[in-house]
């Protein structure tokens, strides 16, 4: 109860600004809303555009099509989104693992033996089926990083010395594949992300496989929380709240 | 050549993003990677201003799927003037950096800290500056707000890159500021696409037909990058994440991140839908923009550091874009959308630059403190000359690119009898001067029977640079004919720089 503040002299007393805050985003909310309703229902977007182009984009998935092909510049600098936030945390701190040895229950190790290989196909499945069906890279690689954030919960004692580069190249894989296609596109077709009719299908498979390995492993570096420890490790005096690896 | 000219346009995006990939791979080797990038970015930014001048703004269409359902990017004079001011002053800000970060490794104060910097620095850096200049090519409103997020996330990393926990704080306050801005925007973009169906800004603005969802629409995504851009009262978060952060850092934070927001609404209000918007409107954004000039500037006078002082003068000057918003729809528009060109070239070169000199002196001298940084030049005669040179131009004396934006702004209010906006703008000036020579007399005074101040030996880069920017934005004066000759050329931008006339 953030509004109504309860204490011993005056019995029910409000906030006058979360009151006003109160009244102000309820305001927001309805006009919002007003306007929400207002809005004209007959227009048609750009479905119609999408359906008649389908047949040229190489996928049978108009999701995937306007995704990767039509707009795929958008998703080329969305995935750089995703790749700016893990850069953004591996700055600011180690990954924190646990120090001491813990005692792990079997059922949990089972658990994670029976799943991870599980996820990992359903994750490639989701790859494949985004060329005709709902799915694709996101998908996938929200799927594999599942994975990760399982084996990162089981706290498996080989993460912590899982080694810069790979994690750096499997990071990066998405994003240079998308440039390399982008440019090759370039060379080919003279124009950026243009594929070559024929082949547009199997250069968006090839791209949406490497970014769903590039998302896996952003998603579960983002749930690791830093950079591995064999990464510039920057020692500081135990009293700095900052250093080393506290939290 | 297998790809025709026209794909130049895409260089200054892939040139900068591709090198922050490679800095983020390699680990040796990122300074190189870096300076080539912005150096060849800067060459293909003169390249495209020589394409424009011969051939005219054109459009270029990703993928090559035509609108309305590809996306396109275009230049023209205002996006082409924004990339040239982005392309300098990132030249400068990657050799300031390099200058910057090797005196640190130099003195350590603390084991690893400067090589996490500097590791991080520059794949963030190198994706900013490239998200920067896809921001000011895109002619897609929702691949703007793809950009935009781009913007914020590598801006708020960097923000945070320095490590202490008050600029750590100050980042986090700056990137849910930043967040809540996109969002704002992002709703706007749905309203825009329920109401009109399309998203390519050309066809929006033959579309553009008023109407309250579309009022809300526009108020939604102006509130949005106002939040972004921290005018004035929308400045909470600028002061405390510009002063906290690494002096690269802020140089980049307030001479091009907020450029990035504002262009984006000014594209938005006199570009794309100038028939949609009400005079009032215009006033208020005028009211908020002569608050922020004089507000700024006042907290400027009162600060006790030194990079404080120059964030607050920040939100004071943005206050100047801001005010030539009720003058544009005027007789003289043109001169007033020269005028905002001028305004923001002028001070992303000087706002650098007076970081940079900032950030040298706190190197130096160990503090910031504005009492105790008497006769500083003994030891950093180029940077104090830099802050000099820079303040001059936030000054707005002649020659400076300043002087000319200020006085394009106060022919045009006195000449519409509009005198209230040219008495801000002279206050404002004013007001600069007084926290200007605040500093700089305490710079260059070295107090007599006192010991000459001792000196840590740095590399020019930590000193020339900013003298080297301060220098273009004094002389930007004597480069007016160009950019009006740039917005001449591209006729068929010319709605922008005329606002509502024909």
């Amino acid at each position: 109860m953030p509004i109504l503040t309860r204490n011993r002299n005056n019995r029910k007393r409000l906030d006058p600004y979360l009151l006003l805050l109160f009244f102000f985003v309820a305001c927001l909310v309805l006009w919002l809303g007003a306007i929400l309703c207002s809005l004209p229902m007959g227009v048609p977007g750009l479905g119609k555009e999408v359906a008649s182009l389908q047949q040229r984009s190489g996928v049978q998935s108009p999701v995937t099509a306007v995704l990767l092909n039509f707009r795929g510049y958008d998703t080329f600098l969305e995935v750089l989104v995703l790749l700016l936030a893990v850069i953004g945390v591996w700055s600011m701190t180690l990954a924190p693992f646990p120090s001491g040895e813990v005692e792990k229950s079997p059922v949990q190790l089972g658990v994670v033996r029976l799943l991870t290989p599980l996820m990992v196909l359903v994750g490639a499945y989701l790859v494949w089926q985004g060329s005709h069906l709902a799915g694709g890279a996101f998908q996938g690689g929200a799927v594999l990083g599942g994975a990760g954030v399982l084996l990162l919960v089981a706290e498996l004692p080989w993460l912590r010395s899982v080694p810069s580069l790979p994690l750096r190249i499997a990071l990066l894989a998405g994003p240079l594949v998308f440039f390399s296609v982008a440019l090759y596109c370039l060379l080919r077709q003279g124009k950026f992300l243009a594929y070559p009719q024929d082949t547009a299908g199997a250069f968006l498979l090839i791209i949406e496989t490497a970014c769903a390995l590039s998302i896996g492993v952003t998603l579960a570096s983002l749930f690791a929380g830093g950079r591995p420890d064999d990464d510039l490790p920057e020692t500081g005096t135990p009293s700095d709240p900052q250093g080393g690896r506290t939290e | 050549m297998l790809f025709d000219s026209s794909s130049w346009i895409i260089a200054p995006i892939v040139l900068p993003l591709m090198a922050g990939l490679f800095c983020f791979l390699f680990t040796r080797g990122t300074f190189a990677i870096s300076v080539v990038a912005s150096i060849a970015n800067l060459v293909t930014v003169v390249v495209l201003h020589r394409q424009l001048i011969s051939f005219g703004p054109t459009r270029y269409v990703v993928g090559g799927w035509r609108v309305p359902l590809g996306i396109t990017l275009r230049t023209d004079g205002p996006a082409l003037l924004m990339l040239l001011m982005a392309a300098v002053t990132g030249v400068a800000i990657t050799f300031y950096a390099r200058g910057y970060f090797s005196f640190r490794i130099a003195e350590p104060k603390r084991e690893g800290r400067h090589e996490r910097q500097q590791r991080f620095f520059w794949p963030l850096w190198m994706m900013l500056l490239g998200s920067l200049n896809a921001l000011f090519l895109s002619s897609d409103i929702f691949n703007l707000y793809v950009t935009l997020e781009l913007v914020s996330v590598s801006a708020a990393a960097l923000a945070a890159l320095s490590g202490k926990p008050a600029s750590q704080i100050a980042a986090f306050r700056y990137l849910l500021v930043s967040l809540l801005g996109s969002l704002s925007y992002l709703l706007g973009v749905v309203f825009i696409y329920k109401i009109h169906g399309v998203l390519d800004l050309d066809m929006l603005r033959m579309a553009a037909s008023g109407g309250p969802a579309l009022g809300a629409a526009l108020a939604l995504m102006t509130v949005g990058l106002l939040l972004k851009t921290a005018l004035f009262p929308l400045h909470f978060w600028l002061p405390p994440a510009h002063a906290n952060a690494l002096a690269p850092v802020s140089a980049i934070l307030s001479g091009l991140v907020v450029k990035g927001s504002f262009y984006l609404l000014f594209r938005l209000w006199f570009d794309v839908f100038p028939g949609v918007i009400a005079t009032p409107a215009l006033n208020l954004m005028g009211l908020l923009g002569a608050g922020a000039i004089l507000w700024g500037s006042v907290q400027a006078i009162r600060q006790q550091r030194l990079k404080l002082l120059v964030a607050y003068s920040t939100v004071s000057q943005l206050g100047y874009l801001f005010v030539a918003f009720p003058l544009a729809r005027l007789e003289n528009g043109a001169g007033v959308w020269t005028a905002v060109t001028f305004m923001a070239l002028a001070h992303a070169c000087a706002k650098a630059a007076m970081f940079m000199a900032a950030g040298a002196i706190f190197l130096q001298v160990g503090h910031d403190r504005i009492r105790d940084l008497a006769g500083v030049r003994a030891c950093l005669p180029v940077a104090s000359l830099a802050y000099a040179v820079a303040g001059v131009n936030l000054m707005g004396l002649p020659p400076s690119g300043g002087f000319m934006a200020k006085w394009l702004l106060l022919t045009s209010s006195l000449a519409s009898c509009r005198w209230w906006w040219g008495l801000v703008i002279m206050a404002g000036s004013l007001l600069a001067a007084i926290y200007v020579f605040r500093v700089v007399s305490r710079l260059f005074v070295i107090p007599a029977g006192e010991p000459l101040r001792a000196c840590y030996p740095h590399s020019i880069l930590l000193e020339w640079p900013a003298l080297i920017l301060a220098l273009i934005s004094l002389l930007l004066g004597f480069a007016a004919p160009y950019p009006l000759q740039l917005l001449d050329t591209a006729q068929s931008a010319m709605a922008l720089f005329y606002g509502g006339l024909p």
